[in-house]
């Protein structure tokens, strides 16, 4: 094939930058429509809130009319939910954490009935809700828990069938793979939940598949069931205080603004808990807690030596008490 | 600190009515089939808050081994009926192996905030089946009978020599079955579809046929800029041993720096390799307007460029950790994926526009416009690749 004349020299020049030129406006209009890819960024703290008080359950269980899951929005993309305590004295905290493309969801409640306890149904419904607010659709959501205990997954089954979802799993060895961790509980991996990065560890003590989550665009660091204001059941005690040492320092390598847990079980007296089981908690403290209440428990990892109960302003270390007089599985 | 030691017990006194108290005492099930001929299934269950009541269960603790089982045999053999293991659909049955019953005393039993474990393990053989094989290609069911009541919800998790991660699935009383779980992990990634069993049974003949099915999409659909330098390739000239020579040098070049980069000898980084790419699409173009034949220096070009094309694919492939027991046979099989790709392409580009070849106006008409077209793409590409 050859170019003789000029003007078909020029016809070909001007074929191919209309080409070119056609395929890149094309491209710019798609790149222009598309949503904006939200930014998560970690050297400014993203600013949330938490309620006044939370729902907290009622003198008479059966005529509770609170929602059986409890949704606030901790910021635009960051949701914590709570199992109404009427339907289960638990009332265990879950977290909703968005990024770009995914959602993911930490912990399932302590209900398996959909009738009772709908969180698969409250989850689509935010997840919805941020997609049309984001411009994004179909994203995927990972199901995933803080550790491997039944108050804490008892609403999985809801989501299996759920499509564009990725089940962890409910075995050490299924976590850890999705993670990426191999060396547990050491390893600090980084997780990108579509932009917005997530430090992973290990926090064996309470339950041997622990793990801790700080995210690094709103500070919060993430503790499931090893702290919290309530009953700290320790069924390993030297797991559980390098764990709670390896919390502080996270702490003072990353800017934490808040710890965020699983349970209330402390009253606003310090030192005083809620009776075991119960489903009404008037008064309830804060779920957060702060590195203040962080650095006693690290002195306590420091003190203690022995099985037995150790009572607290903000907490109860429960140190290898038999199992027969924990309320935690 | 407060030290303030509690005596355990008191704890009781401040347990007030829960509603609903079985997830302490939920029910854990263990499926292992890691041994062929002795897959065993351990339950950990509250039998005295389900099967026995407290206080038999109490008695039962307290009894030599003998009288254990002669009292328990009828609860396992009601559990066992009741935790319906299917294999392939067909009905499991199992004798009890061992057992442990433990309780700290009547009133922890009594209180179902203080769940007091029982484990038995029952030994299935090996399910019937004649061969690990066969046990590896087959799938289980536990499906809990709707008469029986456990504390739920019940965790079960399986076991299998044939799959790296256990399987887990909860089971509650609305929820009974576990759903057939394949016991191999390739065949849980079965297509139940025509085509998915086909070349399911393809890959049981030639293990490495996925890495062959991976390279293949890295032509089609996925590497459209390789398609079309292609393309290219194949709108210089009518004559077919034009292309055959072009063909090859591209193959044998692009499969030597694919090796050489995977093996990790030769890194390139993409912010380099992908303009080039795009440069090399509009050179080929560019010359295809000028040239007529082909020229040797074009085969030295396209050599050259299909060492460029091989680094493409190599950082493709670089995202998908290569199996290292199988590392050779995959990377091998990705590359002739490449080629079966490449063939593809050049069938289906001689199904569409090659029967008119022998066309007069064929190269003014089809290559030149297809041409044009090619270096134009080459050229978006290039700009998007260097500027955006």
């Amino acid at each position: 094939m050859r170019l003789f004349k000029h003007s078909e020299k020029k016809r070909t020049i001007a074929g191919i930058v209309t080409v070119a030129s056609l395929l890149l406006v094309v491209d710019v209009a798609f790149s222009a429509m598309a949503p904006a890819r939200i930014a998560f960024p970690l050297d400014e703290r993203a600013p949330g809130e938490f309620p006044d008080g939370w729902i907290h359950g009622s003198k008479s269980a059966m005529d509770n009319d609170d929602p059986p899951v409890q949704v606030h929005a901790y910021n635009e993309h960051t949701y914590i939910l709570r199992e109404n305590k009427a339907i289960n004295y638990e009332g265990a905290f879950m977290y909703l954490f968005f990024g770009n493309e995914v959602a993911m969801l930490i912990d399932q409640g302590s209900t398996s009935s959909p009738a009772l306890f709908p969180l698969r149904e409250v989850v689509d419904e935010l997840i919805d809700d941020w997609e049309a607010r984001n411009g994004q659709k179909d994203i995927e959501l990972i199901v995933a828990n803080s550790h491997l205990h039944g108050d804490h997954y008892a609403a999985w089954n809801q989501f299996v069938d759920r499509p564009n979802t990725v089940m962890v799993g409910l075995t050490h060895e299924e976590v850890m793979a999705f993670w990426g961790i191999d060396n547990y509980p050491q390893q600090i991996v980084n997780f990108d939940l579509g932009g917005r990065e997530l430090v992973v560890t290990g926090t064996p003590g309470h339950e041997g598949s622990e793990l801790a989550i700080y995210d690094g665009w709103t500070d919060l660091l993430y503790t499931g069931d090893m702290f919290y204001r309530g009953r700290l059941y320790i069924e390993d005690w030297e797991a559980w205080a390098t764990s709670i040492q390896k919390l502080r320092s996270i702490a003072d390598q990353n800017p934490v603004v808040h710890l965020v847990n699983n349970h209330i079980e402390m009253t606003a007296e310090p030192g005083v808990d809620y009776p075991i089981g119960t489903t009404w908690q008037p008064n309830e403290p804060p779920m957060q807690m702060t590195l203040e209440m962080l650095d006693q428990a690290v002195e306590a990892s420091f003190e203690i030596e022995e099985p037995g109960i150790y009572t607290y302003d903000d907490f109860l270390i429960y140190n290898q008490i038999p199992w027969g007089y924990t309320t935690d599985p | 600190m407060k030290l303030t030691k509690v005596i355990c017990g008191l704890c009781l006194l401040f347990i007030t009515t829960v509603a609903q108290a079985h997830l302490l005492n939920m029910t854990d099930l263990h499926l292992d089939t890691t041994n062929p001929d002795a897959v065993t299934l351990r339950v950990k269950i509250d039998l005295g808050q389900s099967l026995l009541s407290p206080e038999e269960y109490w008695r039962m603790v307290h009894m030599d081994a003998s009288e254990q089982l002669e009292n328990l045999e009828p609860v396992a053999n009601k559990l066992l009926d009741g935790l319906g293991i299917f294999v392939n659909g067909v009905t499991a049955t199992a004798h009890l192996e061992n057992w442990t019953l433990e309780a700290a005393s009547l009133e922890a039993i009594e209180n179902p905030l203080s769940p007091q474990m029982a484990e038995l393990t029952f030994n299935f053989g090996n399910l019937g089946l004649a061969s690990s094989t066969a046990l590896a290609n087959a799938s289980i069911e536990m499906r809990i009978a709707e008469w029986l009541e456990v504390p739920w919800p019940a965790l079960l998790r399986i076991d299998s020599a044939s799959r790296e991660l256990p399987v887990s699935r909860l089971l509650t009383s609305n929820d009974r079955s576990s759903r057939s779980v394949p016991l191999s992990a390739d065949s849980a990634q079965a297509d139940s579809t025509f085509a998915g069993k086909l070349a399911a049974a393809f890959q049981g003949w030639i293990p490495g046929l996925s890495w062959m099915a991976i390279g293949f999409q890295h032509i089609i659909p996925w590497g459209l800029d390789h398609i079309v330098f292609v393309l290219g390739l194949f709108f210089l000239s009518t004559r077919l041993s034009t292309l055959f020579y072009q063909v090859s040098c591209f193959t044998v070049a692009h499969s030597l720096s694919l090796g050489l980069a995977t093996l990790g000898m030769v890194s390139v980084p993409a912010s380099i390799v992908e303009p080039l790419i795009a440069a090399s699409i509009i050179f080929i173009a560019v010359d295809n307007l000028y040239s007529h034949v082909l020229a040797r220096w074009r085969l030295v070009v396209v050599t050259l460029f299909g060492l460029l094309h091989g680094l493409g694919f190599a950082s493709a492939l670089s995202a998908l950790m290569l199996p290292a027991e199988n590392f050779y046979t995959a990377l091998l099989m990705f590359n002739l994926g490449v080629e079966a790709g490449q063939i593809a392409v050049l069938i289906l580009a001689f199904a569409a526009v090659g029967w008119l070849r022998s066309w007069t106006a064929y190269t003014e008409r089809v290559a030149r416009p297809a041409t044009v077209t090619i270096a134009g793409v080459g050229t978006y590409w290039l700009l998007k690749r260097v500027i955006f």
